[in-house]
């Protein structure tokens, strides 16, 4: 079986600049997926390229074993976005907005209306049917671009910071609906700045720095490599055995340089 | 690393120190210089120097109006000085004022191209934000229009008489003030009133409603389109109307009298007749309201420097609209069993594709976006405006043309071409309104050849009902056109849209321009892009006219029809063309199109 994501070389430079250098990822069908990096590591990029928005500059894109760029039709029927900037029309009504989404990816009217009704009672957004997005709070638009991105049933879901602004209660909401799809076999592939979430929710992650892929592989995997990468101490010290347990902000820190860093608040002596 | 080598932090205790004059003239050139950046950055990116000469013929064209006006002001003022008339200069300061607020409601409050409600965060002092607020509201072109144009008035009078010139000046620099601080006073209070989209939205059907109804009324009452008539009964209903506002001007002269326009005249009138002292209580009447105007703006200003929050969330929060009985916690709510939505499309995706079937899909595709297209123009009355005013306009052109008797032969094409004129433009930036929803035609599973057909078929329906308008009222009003040039204009603006289609879509997606929704959209494509749209219209109307002339004087207008048909057909087959490599062009162009339509503010 083919994987439901997979890379080749994926490459995207901007004016001489490699946002994205020569990546391959290959994603299983049914992994929740957290993909992380730094500020400006290129999540993004990559995001839009796996997702048609944005051309690579070379290299090869594969969505369930079918080629994004040789048969883009095919492969976004079955794939669902929350992209940066969530994609909304503002001037129509969640309702219409759902129902536009609906058609676009080929659902009949009947399906799409009561697909749209029962998501907008699920993000408890029915009682807003009537307002515009415009007049939406950032979590509630979130909340829309969500329940747009999964309206037909995607296999392969991406989500860009979906969970950004999104209060506390909507937030488990949503978890429990990603986590319910993932257990149906969809795959996603969600990229987060919240490391607790993406702990609690990935299986597998990939991590980006400077616009190479520096880690990848299940949770467990990315411990035992940062533990061989850790000096010995704990070895000699059982108590410090709770390296075992690296948390993902430890293993992202360590592998991203971070622990390295000077802390800032030692340098900048003028602030208060 | 090294420590950086700064002053130890103060302690908490220390005095402060005393923020001064040099730090505030800083913020100035701050904020000047943020400005210049911004603009220079938005000229800078990619095809900005297109863009960079589309604004500089726009800006000659508006140079050469502006120094029309200032011409017509200068001279207004030097007659009226010259033949004793001084205090009719009164009307020429209300055509002022009046021009000036026309231009800041079309031009918008464009210098501010970022939000200066930010400012509050800085460390500065409630008159200086208002200082900041007032010194660069005051730079928009209205006002500065507004201000030379009294410039010229003083000019005028002082070559006329000039033992007057030191009053003209004196007086006119009075009145520019009062001028411009009253349009700054007004759209501060009107960003205050109008701080929800409703209110806008309302606000902005009562202007455009004003504004068609004026447009009505100016043609049908304006002597200047019924000269000829004077039998008729639009100028019996022109002559009513003048006599109507001759009474409306006399009665409310007492009010009028002390407003800025008629005091700054009556000051001149007083310097005219050697009483210096009257002179100087008109003008510090006029000051007077100038101060006025500021207070009522400074009042604004610092209610806003203390952190008024003016927006749809905060009103939200204010009134919060719920509806406890259907109110159901998100939590509560469950996936019924289609939550599992087996692949649907997956499944149709295996299946194989019948011709039908694609046509069956597009037609939907068509549908769908086209419906939503409607919905948007339905719901912004910005956009409603710029759709309705050119069939208003025609409509309104067509029928003074057709009354006029004798022109059943051009009557109908010109109207069309008019139409065309106003429609073209339109095609030029398809995806302008669609902010980020833009990204939804780029990872849904559809072509973007259809997407695109879709949103060009706004501008078929458009021009078709347009014309079908046109159309009917020729015929009612001037009889019906003859069948040769008919179906010769028909073609004709078949061509010429098919035509403009082909290049409006390529710019729509390489060159697009955002717009927001929120205003009133009169300006629905780039300077650039308009006037590519005129030059093929100009174009197209040569080849028309060449056509004709061929046809007629070969005595052979029968071929006239048979041309423009060949014209049309040739063009639509382009854009069928142009059609099939439309998906391969956006794909190369998603980055500008995205860039553009997705940026923020």
């Amino acid at each position: 079986m083919p994987p439901a994501i997979a890379t080749h070389a994926l490459t995207r430079s901007f004016d001489g600049f490699t946002a994205v250098d020569h990546i391959d990822l290959a994603v299983e069908a049914g992994q929740f997926f957290g993909f992380l990096g730094p500020n400006g590591a290129g999540k993004s990029t990559t995001i839009k390229m796996l997702t048609g928005l944005l051309a690579p500059s070379s290299g090869a894109v594969q969505i369930l074993g079918q080629d994004l760029f040789y048969n883009p039709i095919e492969v976004k029927r079955h794939i669902g976005v929350v992209p940066e900037g969530m994609a909304l029309f503002t001037r129509l009504t969640a309702l219409e907005y759902l129902r536009f989404v609906g058609r676009m990816y080929g659902l009949d009217k009947a399906t799409t209306e009561q697909r749209a009704e029962e998501l907008l009672e699920f993000m408890g957004l029915s009682d807003q049917s009537r307002k515009l997005i415009a007049d939406y709070s950032h979590g509630m638009s979130k909340k829309l671009a969500l329940a747009a991105a999964v309206i037909h049933g995607p296999k392969v879901l991406f989500l860009d910071e979906p969970f950004e602004g999104v209060d506390a209660i909507a937030a488990g909401t949503l978890k429990a609906m990603l986590q319910g799809m993932i257990a149906r076999g969809a795959t996603i592939f969600l990229t987060s700045h919240v490391l607790e979430i993406v702990e609690r929710l990935c299986s597998h992650v990939a991590i980006i720095n400077h616009g190479q892929i520096v880690a990848h592989g299940s949770l467990e995997e990315l411990r035992a490599g940062v533990q061989a990468r850790l000096p010995l101490h704990g070895a000699a010290d059982p108590e410090n055995s709770a390296e075992a347990n690296l948390t993902l902000e430890q293993i992202f820190l360590n592998v991203v340089g971070g622990a390295s860093a000077a802390r800032p608040e030692q340098e900048l002596t003028w602030l208060s | 690393m090294a420590e950086l080598e700064t002053p130890s932090p103060p302690s908490p205790h220390a005095p402060a120190v005393a923020w001064t004059p040099t730090q505030t003239r800083a913020q100035f050139a701050a904020i000047a210089w943020l400005r210049w950046r911004i603009t220079v950055n938005s000229l800078s990116r990619r095809g900005g120097a297109g863009e960079l000469a589309g604004r500089a013929v726009t800006t000659l064209i508006f140079l050469a109006i502006l120094i029309l006006w200032l011409g017509g002001a200068g001279v207004g003022g030097f007659l009226f000085a010259s033949h004793a008339h001084i205090y009719r200069i009164a009307w020429l300061l209300w055509g002022i004022f009046l021009l000036c607020q026309i231009l800041n409601i079309q031009f918008g409050q464009r210098a501010t191209n970022f939000d200066p409600t930010q400012l509050i965060r800085f460390p500065m002092r409630a008159g200086t934000y208002v200082e900041i607020r007032l010194f660069f509201g005051m730079l928009t072109a209205a006002n500065v229009t507004g201000t030379l144009m009294a410039a010229a008035v003083a000019g005028g009078i002082t070559i006329a008489a000039p033992a007057l010139g030191l009053y003209a000046f004196l007086a006119m620099a009075a009145f520019a003030a009062a001028n411009a601080l009253f349009s700054r006073m007004i759209f501060a209070w009107v960003d205050r009133w109008l701080s929800t989209r409703r209110a806008r939205e309302a606000v902005t059907a009562l202007l455009l409603a004003f504004s068609l109804v004026a447009q009505w009324a100016n043609f049908t009452f304006n002597p200047a389109y019924n000269n000829h008539h004077h039998g008729t009964h639009a100028y019996q209903l022109s002559q009513q109307h003048q006599a109507w506002v001759s009474h409306l001007i006399q009665s409310s002269g007492p009010v009028l009298a002390m407003l800025p326009p008629h005091l700054a005249a009556a000051s001149l009138t007083a310097a005219e007749h050697g009483d210096p002292l009257r002179f100087l209580a008109d003008s510090l009447a006029v000051a007077a309201y100038a101060a006025l105007f500021l207070l009522v703006f400074a009042l604004r200003m610092l209610k806003e420097f203390r952190g008024e929050t003016l927006s749809e969330a905060a009103d939200g929060v204010r009134k919060p609209k719920t509806n406890s009985a259907k109110l159901r916690p998100a939590s509560t709510a469950v996936f019924t069993q289609s939550a599992l939505w087996p692949a649907e499309p997956a499944a149709r995706a295996s299946a194989p594709v019948k011709p039908a079937a694609c046509q069956s899909r597009l037609l939907e595709l068509v549908v769908t976006v086209l419906s939503k297209e409607i919905l948007y123009a339905r719901r912004n009355m910005g956009i409603l405006y710029g759709l309705l005013m050119p069939i208003f306009l025609v409509l309104i052109f067509a029928s003074r043309f057709a009354s006029l008797g004798n022109s059943a032969l051009w009557t109908f094409p010109a109207a069309v071409g008019y139409s065309l004129l106003v429609i073209c433009p339109l095609t030029y930036n398809i995806f302008g309104l669609d902010g980020p929803g833009v990204q939804i035609f780029f990872f849904a599973p559809v072509r973007l050849r259809d997407v695109v057909l879709a949103k060009n078929m706004l501008g078929v329906v458009l021009a078709v009902f347009e014309i079908v308008l046109i159309f009917l009222l020729i015929a009612e009003m001037a009889g019906v056109p003859s069948p040769k040039i008919t179906l010769a204009t028909l073609f004709w603006a078949a061509g010429t849209l098919a035509l403009n289609l082909i290049f409006g879509n390529r710019r729509s997606i390489a060159s697009p321009k955002r717009i927001d929704p929120q205003r009133v959209a009169r300006k629905q494509t780039s300077p650039l892009s308009a006037l590519i749209s005129l030059a093929f219209l100009i174009l197209c109307a040569g080849l028309a006219v060449l056509l004709y002339g061929l046809c007629f004087s070969l005595h052979a207008l029968w071929a006239l029809p048979l041309a423009m048909a060949l014209f049309a057909g040739i063009s639509v087959a382009a854009y069928a063309q142009s059609l099939r490599s439309m998906d391969e062009y956006a794909l190369q162009h998603r980055e500008d199109l995205m860039r553009e339509i997705c940026k923020l503010g």
